[in-house]
């Protein structure tokens, strides 16, 4: 918790109990609440892969300035359970505030002994014994949460309503705002006024609240994706889902297949027909499109995928973040072919690369990965409206059917001098074609002969040559001309910026680069950037450092640099980075 | 009206005596006789021999990877479902590496015309055991002979729910056309699976031992092709392999029942941004 003389200006509140508790929910709810009453937020979701049973959290944290990720500790504690306290204790903050529906006594270690806990909230009895059903616990906590934390009452059952009223009628909505009252109430008897944690409320500006994941498939929407076809897979399904809303009124189509494989076939098949198409998966999902990602790339069809990265290898752990399929699309898949792959870092960047990804698959006529994780790509963050203004959509080299006809000799794969071949579709008239998944000649037309092969090669792998005008540039953020250069990519933009502000209170002045296309590399701005510093951190979330692998392939380096790894399968917290960045100095 | 040189793009070089020479100029005949427009047309191959029928056939052609032939031309027809689309694949592309597309294609039921050239031998990478092998083929990749069952693509489409399940032999290329024809007709997923020998990998599946074990289901006037589980018998009993149209039904088809009939193809929406239209949907995130 942060405070500007007595007023919070940052609080995270952690929400726990057992999968099924309704601990999303509850949290969703409380997220939305803050949002309204105008905090920026950044949720945080500790959830495991299956519905019911098994711990799990879910962090809120609101802040009166822009955030990107979770903070380092938690304030305000309401556990369903004492498991959830057991391990989570250790996150809290001096002075917080727990509130738990244990029946144990729970022995906290020394070292938190400051933490106020209140035991037997009981938060099921309550809601037994006045509801007579446990469910309304969620809405008790909700109250006593509302009662410490001084919400808007008023803006809690706008919310209630909003959730429950349409799905459930107005009794359900009654008896929820009655439970949540009675939460506030029987807090009131265990938080002492002095201990309570009142934030400000402000107006909601023009924002939306929304996970990284709804911001890809809304800006694949605006973009003109009109094809759509995956396989369900954690934690990218929820893209598929708000398409599967959305693309059938817009006259597009969502189609479920039978797998991965049959995910990007299919998208491609719609795409070498004219469609906007994109597919989304994760980790083994990515692994199965491993295969015809190198066809885009040969036939050269334009393509989008969005990959939420999630736990590896194998089926690791598939509902935490990490950030280890960075290796599988900048060399992955046989053979080499143009690639691009995006790195967004935050729900805003999801909507607005997206959006460009389609102009960047027609134009260069190549696969376009989004490559985000599952921190951003599930979590809520609150977001200023995107601006559809800056939406424009670019066909490329795509003729139209008038000027197809006045072609001679049309030929799909046209050698020309940015190595970008005039594209027809099948039904024009003049357009007739070959694509090709072996080696062709320019007319799509399987040709094995060395100097074919040569030419072809080069054809291909010179259209990202001149591309660089186009591609979406590293930012530098942080302290000018700072000495210590941290760079980054996706996830890790938060906390190093975190990071940044913390290491400034230490006297330690860095500053920051956040890597935004991975692929083709920046090399120029990437050097420009080393050269003019005198210590280089690579902060990742994976084992080897692929980053800071893929850097030291594309980049001379004057020194070594220095990896700030985590795999813990979480996401780094602001203080990991400045610490370790600390102790080297 | 169109003729067969309309679709003849260039002279094959397949082996001489190979079966897809029949396929070949059924597959021109059937397209004659349906005076099937080229540029409305897409023809999507696998790998195998089969592959090459893209270099020879004219129309828009798409070579795709190796048992991926039909979620391509199932992309392709559904964002343009005015296309005619073709699928053509060998018994390794379908029923093997493609097999998990086979089935769930045919479930979809998209309207696609899927021919499956079964030679019953992987011939391109030199004659290897294939899933439609009998037991005990001796092969370079099963010297000691094949221990496995051998697979029968059009009982697994009626299994599968498919709606037009017919078998040809390259033998004969004018019943075969007249199949491709009414599979093409058909409003729905047609499943076409052609006999047709290897005439250099496979000693044992030979035109003659074919036009021995075959018999013609289409000169059975007692045989009703609407019937399931005559289908299903006609399949299962007896070592005789039927031939001609052994199974239809009509059932909507996928791109029927997600986009209506006769609705504008969706490659051809105006992608302008649509603000009010989006703006109005991001207040939802709010």
């Amino acid at each position: 918790m942060t405070k500007k003389g007595t007023m919070i200006t940052d609080i995270s509140v952690m929400i726990a109990g057992q999968a099924g508790d309704g601990v999303l929910f509850t949290g969703n709810v409380l997220a939305k609440i803050l949002k309204r009453q105008g905090w920026e937020i950044s949720t945080y979701r500790d959830f495991p892969s299956n519905i019911r049973g098994e711990p799990t959290n879910y962090t809120i944290r609101a802040s009166l300035e822009k955030i990107y990720g979770r903070g380092d500790e938690i304030d305000v504690f309401l556990a369903f359970d004492c498991e959830a306290i057991i391990k989570h204790a250790k996150s809290m903050a001096e002075g917080g505030i727990l509130l738990c529906d244990g029946e144990d006594l729970v022995q906290l270690p020394p070292s938190r002994r400051k933490v106020r806990i209140y035991h037997k909230f009981p938060l099921r009895k309550l809601a037994r014994d006045n509801f007579g059903k446990e469910i309304f616990k969620n809405m008790i906590a909700l109250g006593a949460l509302g009662y410490i934390l001084d919400l808007d009452f008023h803006v809690i059952e706008q919310i209630i309503s909003e959730a429950f009223l349409k799905r459930k009628g107005v009794e359900i909505v009654q008896k929820n705002i009655r439970a949540i009252h009675l939460g506030c109430e029987q807090a009131k008897e265990i938080v002492v006024p002095e201990e309570r944690r009142s934030l400000v409320r402000r107006k909601d500006s023009d924002r939306l609240f929304l996970s990284g994941d709804e911001a890809i498939a809304f800006g694949a929407l605006a973009a003109g994706c009109r094809f759509f076809a995956a396989y369900p897979i954690c934690p990218a399904t929820e893209i598929w889902q708000w398409l599967a809303v959305y693309l059938p009124q817009f006259n597009g189509l969502v189609v479920q297949t039978e797998d991965e494989l049959a995910a990007l076939n299919m998208a491609l098949g719609a795409s070498y027909a004219g469609a906007r198409a994109m597919t989304s998966t994760s980790g083994p999902g990515a692994s199965l499109m491993m295969e015809s990602f190198s066809l885009s790339g040969m036939a050269e069809i334009p393509i989008v995928v969005a990959h939420v990265q999630r736990v590896g290898p194998s089926t690791g752990i598939p509902t935490k973040t990490e950030q280890g399929d960075l290796n599988q699309w900048v060399y992955g898949s046989h053979g080499d072919f143009p690639r691009i792959v995006l790195s967004p870092g935050t729900v805003e960047e999801c909507f607005e690369f997206t959006t460009k990804a389609f102009n960047l698959a027609e134009k260069y006529q190549c696969p376009v990965i989004l490559l985000t994780e599952e921190d951003y790509g599930l979590n809520f963050r609150s977001v200023k409206k995107f601006d559809l203004s800056k939406v424009k959509i670019e066909r490329g080299k795509l003729l139209t059917q008038e000027e197809l006809i006045s072609v001679k000799n049309f030929k799909r794969y046209e050698l020309t001098s940015d190595g970008i071949s005039p594209r027809a579709l099948p039904g024009m008239k003049n357009g007739l074609h070959m694509v090709e998944s072996s080696e062709h000649d320019e007319k799509g037309y399987r040709d094995e002969e060395p100097e074919n092969r040569i030419r072809m090669m080069q054809k291909r792998m010179k259209k990202l040559k001149s591309a660089s005008k186009d591609m979406i540039p590293p930012k530098i953020w942080g302290e000018r001309n700072a000495e210590i250069g941290i760079i980054g990519f996706g996830s890790t933009f938060g906390p190093i910026q975190e990071a940044i502000t913390q290491l400034k209170e230490k006297g330690i002045r860095a500053r920051y680069l956040q890597m935004r296309t991975l692929w083709p590399f920046p090399s120029k701005k990437v050097e420009e950037f080393v050269t003019t510093c005198k210590e280089i951190f690579v902060v990742e979330n994976n084992f080897s450092g692929q980053l800071s692998s893929l850097i030291k392939s594309q980049v001379r380096l004057p020194f070594e640099v220095m990896n700030i790894l985590k795999y813990s399968s979480h996401a780094f917290r602001p203080h990991e980075i400045s610490t370790q960045i600390q102790k080297a100095l | 009206m169109r003729k067969d040189k309309n679709y003849h793009l260039s002279d094959p070089t397949w082996c001489q005596g190979c079966g897809i020479y029949g396929i070949f100029s059924a597959l021109k005949k059937a397209a004659v006789a349906l005076n099937l427009d080229p540029e409305q047309s897409v023809v999507v191959t696998g790998i195998g021999c089969h592959g090459r029928l893209n270099n020879y056939f004219r129309s828009y052609g798409f070579h795709a990877l190796h048992g991926r032939a039909l979620p391509v031309a199932s992309g392709v027809k559904l964002s343009n479902p005015r296309l005619s689309v073709v699928g053509i694949s060998g018994d390794g592309d379908a029923y093997s590496i493609g097999l998990g597309h086979f089935i769930h294609s045919i479930r979809r039921n998209i309207n696609i015309t899927y021919i499956v050239v079964d030679n019953r031998i992987y011939a391109l990478t030199q004659g290897q055991t294939s899933p439609t092998s009998h037991t005990g083929f001796v092969s370079v990749s099963t010297p000691y002979g094949s221990k496995e069952l051998n697979l029968n693509g059009p009982r697994l489409a009626l299994a599968s729910g498919g709606t037009f399940v017919a078998r040809g032999f390259s033998g004969d290329p004018s019943q075969l056309a007249t199949l491709i024809e009414k599979g093409m007709k058909h409003e729905g997923f047609a499943l076409i699976e052609v006999l047709s020998p290897c005439v250099i990998h496979n000693k044992v599946n030979t035109y003659q031992w074919f036009r021995k074990n075959i018999y013609n289901l289409d000169e059975d006037s007692s045989y009703n092709p609407r019937n399931k589980m005559y289908a299903w018998e006609k399949l299962s009993r007896g070592k005789k392999i039927p031939v001609g149209l052994i199974y239809v039904e009509k059932r909507p088809s996928y791109e029927d029942l997600v986009f209506g009939r006769g609705a504008e193809p969706l490659v051809f929406n105006d992608l302008r941004v649509d603000v009010p239209r989006l703006e109005k949907i991001m207040e939802k995130f709010k």
